[in-house]
């Protein structure tokens, strides 16, 4: 009982932690069909320039202005790189953003070195919230899942009461009519990517005072964003959130139980037969738990490419 | 369905498709025969691109059938249709654009000989091949491109490139879709001689906006009007017909 | 192409006389990059000549070289008798079984979705591999030794060299080879248009899959050899790094020519080999390379190669040797300011340099290009600043004559330098 609530509300706010990210990445590939590669590098930006800012002045400092410089650098990138390189085309555009994972890994190795640095909270901040079956629960986790919670309605304000959500959401879908009515589509795309890039700064900003912050959590993150945005739906808001939930609470199950396939087939009395063919049969869920998500893009995208909530094809 | 004779090559026989409750073909019946060009008219949104594209296995129809000699082809996938001997063109120019005029002719002219998986031998000592690949380049006069990158011919060379690509998978029956579109009067003029020389002795069904080049070019002609065939016949025949003149050309004259 | 082919079989000659004289060292960076060469070459079937862009090559870079420590092992043990010449064998045909099979599924897709599945199914076994201890060995993965075949004994690594040597030439060979056929030609129609090749009676769906699984088979000869030469495997050959390093290979080559992915290849790895040795900073030099490349050569160091030979007759070289010469010296000062800021930071950052500082309490002076710096001096700073400002000016001035000399004298193809037939179909 213990294990079952505590792993899902970890599961819940990783997942709210994921579609921080993941939102941006799928807004911009449904807007400008660039599938951003190096949208988990604002991830990693965030969180170290979160902690310079919040050594040079403090917590909320980095917190706010982090973000706001990842909107920055992934602004320029649209104007000056993107836009550069569109008249080639998707895949090179996608290559392009490949080439810039690389590049800021290898900057942020070279400005912090090859090691994790210690983004730390403030004290005021590291208390437990309450007492689950005489386990703490730490508040900052609830904090993460909050700042998610504000994006979230944020997002959802903007794009459906808003003009500028409603350009948005109409240069999402025919650019061309968009542009010929009149809106500035460029300027929509810069200001997408730029918003995006944020996000996924400020989710860099507060997680990174939480889980580690170091050279890989770019090309960590990355791979499971894309499996959350593959099953959502490329291009598809909703159904990021839904499959954001979904491998949040999923990895967080996962690590605790020793389930394999070996154990179905004892459902079924075939337990010992299956135990003594070994290897993938045996393998328990907690060490398979990080290839479950490709598997479920796998699936996803040769059976459903849309998606879990996706519409096109 | 119809007494079939062995001069009806293409029979279609109570076609439908609906795309979700959308209602395109509503039961097509045509036969094309043996040696005819056959021209395909009819207003905008009356369902011509898509009677091609069920034709040539591009979509599976929701009911009826398609006979090509006397054989099936309704639900073939597009390639097998084709090495059935009916191919098509497209209403955009649709070549290798970075491939040579020489060489798009001759990836037709592979699938004519069903040479698909070879990978044992070199293509250039290949004799039939190439000069088969060169004949028909001349026949639709391009010899003098061969080696120019599909992308850099003019509009109607391409235009040109896709009937000889079309010719040079060997088909007997050959759908064009709009072949003189988008073209001046005197590259008309010129395709549609182009068209009459190349597809002597085949079957030709083509869907045609210009009626000057239907009246001039085609045998018989079939007016489709959302998604039904209003009628079939000569060119004098349509040209005085009176519900065709309502339903259709006198729209057209009021251009 | 009579000066083609003499360029290639003098530089074959150099790989053949050359090595024996060199230091193990090179020697095995020269394995390296021959073998990153061949992955190059058969990643660019499918990317280049098949339009279809894998993420995740490396699952059957990975799978050629598993088969071969497998097998070596069996050898080893006196399982099986199998020769070391031929274990590339075995690892060529269980990864084109694999490529058959991945492709099957990979190429029910197109475009992002098609490389996302790739992307997906080479993360899948790198995720499993570590985990999967009979087949992968775990986190430490499997080992094995040359046993002696032939006559050879494979214990240096010159005749590792060679054998290496071998096989790259003769499979490079055989790709080459594979473009003149029938079906190498069917596989740049596929690229072009697939709904085309469909209507003309081409099975588009079979075609694909096996342009995967010859690719593959390729990588996994490449892998074998990595094997081979390195007696060695774990689930790290999986990894997206390995599939991300023959991308920026054979995008910094050019994938529209066939030796362009190759050249990237060679130049490359023989880079990170020689500055590796210098600084931690090589890989973000690569990647600085590969963008520059996407953003302002977009068909690569091959493309930009072959643009000046196809339009060698027709270029005012005269007149483009000076904003040549101009754009080179250009060239120089952005990149040198460029890698005296990079070396300052590795310096300066450094923990060791913090350390120090510490320990110290002064800011010692370092030493970068054979000249001693110091930290808080303005020469310091002022130095790559006055080597890039005027460096990226002239460098805009410099390209934009070279782009209106270019431009001028374009005879009828306005500057388009995709594949040709020339260079594709070889021997005119």
């Amino acid at each position: 009982m213990e294990f079952l609530i505590v792993s899902t509300l970890n599961g819940v706010i990783y997942g709210m932690l994921l579609f921080m990210v993941s939102a941006g990445l799928t807004l911009i590939f449904g807007m400008m069909g660039v599938l951003n590669f190096a949208h988990a590098s604002f991830y990693m930006l965030g969180a170290y320039f979160a902690y310079t800012l919040s050594g040079l002045f403090n917590f909320w400092v980095g917190l706010i202005v982090a973000p706001l410089l990842v909107a920055i650098i992934g602004m320029l990138i649209e104007r000056y790189m993107l836009r550069r390189v569109h008249a080639h085309g998707h895949a090179h555009e996608l290559l392009l953003t490949f080439g810039l994972v690389f590049i800021f890994e290898e900057l942020i190795k070279l400005f912090y070195g090859d090691f994790p640095v210690s983004y730390q909270r403030p004290d005021y901040l590291n208390f437990a919230i309450f007492n689950l079956f005489g386990t703490d629960y730490p508040f900052y986790r609830v904090f993460i899942g909050l700042v998610a919670l504000l994006m979230f309605i944020v997002l959802f304000v903007l794009l459906t009461r808003t003009r500028v959500g409603m350009v948005v959401r109409a240069a999402e879908r025919l650019p061309d009519t968009a542009r010929a009515l009149g809106h500035n589509v460029p300027m929509v795309f810069l200001g997408v990517f730029g918003a995006g890039a944020g996000l996924a700064g400020l989710s860099g900003a507060v997680a990174g005072a939480f889980f580690p912050t170091n050279p890989n959590m770019a090309l960590e993150l990355g791979v499971i964003v894309f499996v959350v945005v593959v099953v959502g739906g490329l291009g598809s808001l909703a159904g990021s959130l839904i499959a954001s939930l979904l491998i949040g609470v999923f990895s967080s199950f996962a690590v605790g139980l020793d389930w394999s396939l070996a154990s179905l087939f004892g459902l079924i009395g075939l337990g010992d037969w299956a135990n003594s063919l070994g290897g993938l049969v045996t393998m328990p869920l907690s060490s398979i738990s990080a290839t479950v998500p490709f598997l479920l893009m796998l699936i996803v995208l040769l059976v459903r490419p849309a998606g879990l909530m996706g519409s096109k094809n | 369905m119809d007494t079939e004779t062995q001069s009806d090559v293409l029979v279609i026989d109570d076609l439908r498709k609906h795309f979700g409750g959308l209602e395109i073909m509503r039961g097509v019946d045509l036969t094309i025969k043996h040696g005819e060009r056959h021209a395909l008219v009819g207003p905008n949104g009356a369902g011509k691109s898509t009677l091609f594209n069920l034709i040539s296995g591009e979509h599976r129809p929701s009911g009826g059938h398609i006979y090509l000699q006397g054989q099936r082809i309704s639900g073939l996938k597009p390639e097998q249709i084709s090495r059935r001997g009916l191919t098509r063109s497209f209403q955009i120019t649709n070549v290798f654009s970075r491939m040579s005029a020489f060489e798009n002719i001759r990836i037709g002219v592979m699938a004519r000989h069903g040479i698909r998986f070879n990978l044992y031998r070199r293509i250039r000592p290949m004799r039939a091949i190439n000069e088969e690949s060169h004949a028909l380049l001349r026949q639709v006069r391009l010899d003098h491109r061969a080696d120019s990158l599909a992308s850099d011919l003019t509009y109607s060379e391409q235009r040109a490139l896709e009937i000889g690509m079309t010719l040079a998978t060997g088909a007997e029956v050959i759908l064009l879709d709009e072949p003189t579109a988008g073209m001046s009067r005197d590259e008309t003029a010129y395709m549609v001689e182009l068209i009459r020389q190349v597809t002597e002795g085949k079957t030709l069904m083509m869907v045609e906006h210009d009626m000057s080049v239907v009246f001039g070019l085609c045998d018989r002609i079939s007016v489709l009007v959302y998604g039904r065939i209003l009628a079939t016949g000569g060119p004098e025949e349509i040209r005085s017909n009176q519900e065709v003149q309502s339903a259709y050309l006198g729209e057209e004259e009021e251009h | 192409m009579r000066y083609a082919l003499i360029a290639i079989l003098a530089l074959l000659a150099l790989l053949i006389i050359a090595p024996p004289l060199l230091g193990t060292g090179w020697q095995y960076a020269l394995i390296n990059a021959l073998i990153a060469a061949l992955f190059a070459a058969a990643f660019n079937l499918l990317v280049g000549q098949g339009g279809m862009l894998s993420f995740g090559h490396a699952a059957y870079f990975g799978v050629g070289a598993f088969t071969v420590i497998h097998l070596m092992q069996s050898v080893e043990y006196g399982d099986f008798p199998f020769p070391t010449v031929l274990l590339p064998l075995a690892g060529a045909a269980v990864s084109l079984l694999c490529g058959v099979l991945a492709g099957f599924f990979a190429t029910m897709r197109s475009g992002v979705y098609f490389a996302l599945v790739t992307l997906a199914l080479a993360e899948l076994l790198h995720s499993l591999a570590p985990h999967w201890d009979e087949m992968f060995g775990g986190e430490a993965g499997l080992s094995s030794m040359r046993m002696p075949s032939l006559g050879l004994t494979f214990g240096s690594t010159l005749e590792v060299y060679y054998l290496t040597l071998a096989w790259v030439v003769i499979c490079i060979g055989l790709l080459y080879a594979y473009t003149r056929t029938p079906f190498g030609r069917l596989t740049l129609a596929l690229r072009d248009n697939e709904q085309r090749i469909r209507f003309m009676g081409f099975n588009a769906h079979g075609t694909k899959i096996l342009v995967f699984g010859i690719s593959a088979m390729f990588s996994g000869v490449a892998g074998s050899l990595m094997a081979i030469s390195n007696e060695t495997a774990n689930y790290s050959v999986f990894s997206t790094q390995v599939s991300a390093l023959v991308v920026l290979h054979t995008f910094v080559g050019g994938s529209t020519i066939f030796f362009g992915p190759i050249v990237g290849a060679c130049v490359l790895s023989l880079f990170t080999f020689v500055v590796s040795g210098v600084t931690h900073s090589w890989m973000l030099y690569q990647g600085i390379i590969f963008v520059l490349v996407m953003l302002f050569a977009p068909k690569g160091i091959g493309g930009v190669i072959q643009a000046h030979i196809e339009q060698r007759h027709s270029l005012p070289w005269k007149r483009l040797a000076a904003p040549y010469a101009l754009a080179t010296l250009a060239g120089l000062m952005v990149a040198c300011a460029t890698v005296f800021v990079v070396q300052s930071l590795e310096i300066v950052l450094s923990r060791e340099y913090a350390a120090a500082v510490a320990r110290t309490g002064e800011y010692a002076p370092y030493t970068v290009f054979g000249l001693e710096w110091r930290v808080f001096h303005p020469l310091t700073w002022l130095f790559p600043l006055l080597l890039l400002v005027p460096g990226l000016y002239m460098l805009r001035r410099a390209f934009a004559r070279i782009q209106t000399l270019w431009d001028n004298d374009e005879s009828d193809d306005d500057g388009d330098i995709a594949t040709t037939p020339e260079l594709m179909e070889g021997g005119r």
